[in-house]
């Protein structure tokens, strides 16, 4: 039907699309409710150990179930604070990442932990990693005869630890800033780093030269300090919004990432 | 979107309701407008304010953010369908009344319809998490302190009565 008919939009939890037609942003000629489509709310391992999530998969479904808990916990956790009871249980993934609005939470995260997203279009297949699949603000690289049909997240190595941490207006609610952490460490030593900075312009965005600083460090307490530093040297662009300042929400992005990576150190610490 | 006439049938509290839909009307919209259901309300349209909240097929959803088409062959419940046939109110409303949990009303039957979910839930009722819960209703009025009393007391905890809330009258309990 999304080919067949032009100007067709996909409807997935509808939590924003429905909003954005009341307000006359869009006017598709026809909406496909995948909502309720089984094979697209699936959630299961894959041979290569991925963890596997249908891109109609709720927030509510997400963080309630056990195969995603036990392989991937902050996909669980985030799942389970965004928004609300009553979006949670509409709100899919899918819908979450293929919206891409600068705020939302889980792309910065997903991107962090290397997710690949499973696209199906008239040509077939194919699978994008988060660099190709974000393209921009509001932006992925679907085009409008394709579905993301689900969410790939590779299995974490032993040594991995991860972080998320965000500013929110109120609790679970818009953000300001975000930024999605990901470090190996081996013998106190880190091996790779994946820093993802949301909430800013292009979300999610890597931070390279950030991973590079921090990549054969020490995992002890100048870490963060060295990330800091580095992110001054970096180029990263914030919008004014009716919550706050371009700078404000620069300099809370940075704070975020300091955040998240103290918050990394302290798991080191406990286990 | 297209305009097409879809006909829908979907339980509303227990009754089966049938109508014809155009695609974009809103769920909130068909119960109230259609069927003259007005557990829901309309507060914000957006999404935000929780008013609209019903249970769809035992999912708590907020009815302003459905649309009718998707409610086809689910069971709606909604506030109006919480008291007895009677008018009398059931174990969490009756606290509502007593705790003095709604001044103007009109978040009312969202926060029931969300705290009738969470109490149902299983999940562990504290202060903290009965706020959490109430997340996606907003009430105007009352400060949510006493709506937040009322529905750990009616989990059957024991929460002390906010001030002025006591019976004064014999009788006068509930
Ligand atoms: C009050 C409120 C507060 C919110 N706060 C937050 C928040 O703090 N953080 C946050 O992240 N989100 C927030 N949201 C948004 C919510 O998480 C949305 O559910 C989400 O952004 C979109 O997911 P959806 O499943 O509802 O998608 P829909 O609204 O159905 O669709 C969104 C867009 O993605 C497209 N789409 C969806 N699924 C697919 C697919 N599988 N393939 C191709 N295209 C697809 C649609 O065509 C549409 O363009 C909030 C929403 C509300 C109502
Ligand atoms: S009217 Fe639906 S959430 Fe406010
Ligand atoms: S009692 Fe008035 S909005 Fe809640």
């Amino acid at each position: 039907m999304l080919v067949d008919t032009d100007g067709a939009a996909v409807l997935a939890g509808g939590q924003t699309l429905i909003n954005v037609l009341k307000l006359n942003l869009a006017a598709p000629t026809a909406l496909v409710d995948i909502h309720r489509l089984p094979e697209l709310r699936i959630i299961k391992p894959a041979e290569d150990g991925a963890l596997v999530i249908g891109a109609a998969a709720t927030y509510a479904q997400v963080a309630a179930d056990p195969i995603v808990s036990s392989a991937q916990p902050s996909v669980a956790a985030m799942a389970a604070g965004l928004v609300d009871r009553q979006v949670r249980n509409r709100g899919t993934i899918g819908g979450n990442c293929c919206l891409n609005d600068p705020t939302n939470n889980f792309p910065p995260l997903l991107a962090a932990l290397d997710a690949r997203f499973r696209i199906a279009g008239p040509a077939g297949e194919r699978v994008l990693d988060a660099a190709d699949f974000f393209t921009g603000t509001m932006s992925t690289a679907l085009t409008p005869d394709e579905i993301l049909i689900a969410i790939e997240i590779p299995p974490l190595p032993g040594n991995a630890r991860i972080a998320h941490r965000h500013l929110q207006i109120g609790a679970d609610s818009w953000a300001v800033a975000r930024a999605a952490v990901r470090l190996d460490i081996d013998a106190g030593i880190v091996t790779s780093a994946r820093l993802v900075a949301g909430a800013v312009q292009n979300s999610p965005v890597r931070l390279h030269d950030i991973e590079t600083t921090l990549t054969g460090r020490t995992a002890d307490a100048s870490l963060p300090l060295a990330a800091l530093e580095a992110f001054d040297d970096t180029r990263i662009v914030t919008v004014d919004d009716v919550h706050c300042s371009a700078a404000y929400r620069k300099q809370m992005c940075k704070i975020q990432v300091r955040r998240a990576l103290e918050e990394i150190l302290a798991q080191g610490s406990r286990s | 979107m297209t305009s097409d006439p879809n006909p829908i049938t979907v339980i509303v509290d227990g009754r089966e309701e049938r109508g014809v839909v155009s695609a974009r009307k809103l769920l909130v919209h068909w119960l109230r407008d259609t069927l003259d259901e007005r557990g829901p309300k309309i507060g914000c349209d957006t999404g935000n304010c929780g008013a609209c909240t019903v249970r769809c097929d035992g999912h708590l959803v907020k009815s302003c953010m459905v649309l009718a088409v998707q409610a086809d062959s689910t069971e709606v419940e909604t506030a109006a369908g919480l008291a007895a046939e009677d008018g009398t109110l059931n174990h969490l409303q009756s606290c509502f009344k007593r705790y003095h949990a709604l001044q103007c009303g009109y978040c009312t039957s969202g926060m029931l319809m969300t705290a009738t979910d969470f109490l149902e839930s299983g999940e562990e009722v504290t202060d903290q998490s009965t706020r959490r819960a109430l997340k996606g209703n907003i009430c105007r009025c009352t400060g949510y302190e006493n709506i937040v009393r009322a529905v750990r007391a009616a989990a059957g905890q024991d929460v002390p009565l906010p001030h002025g809330a006591v019976p004064t009258r014999e009788g006068d309990d509930l």
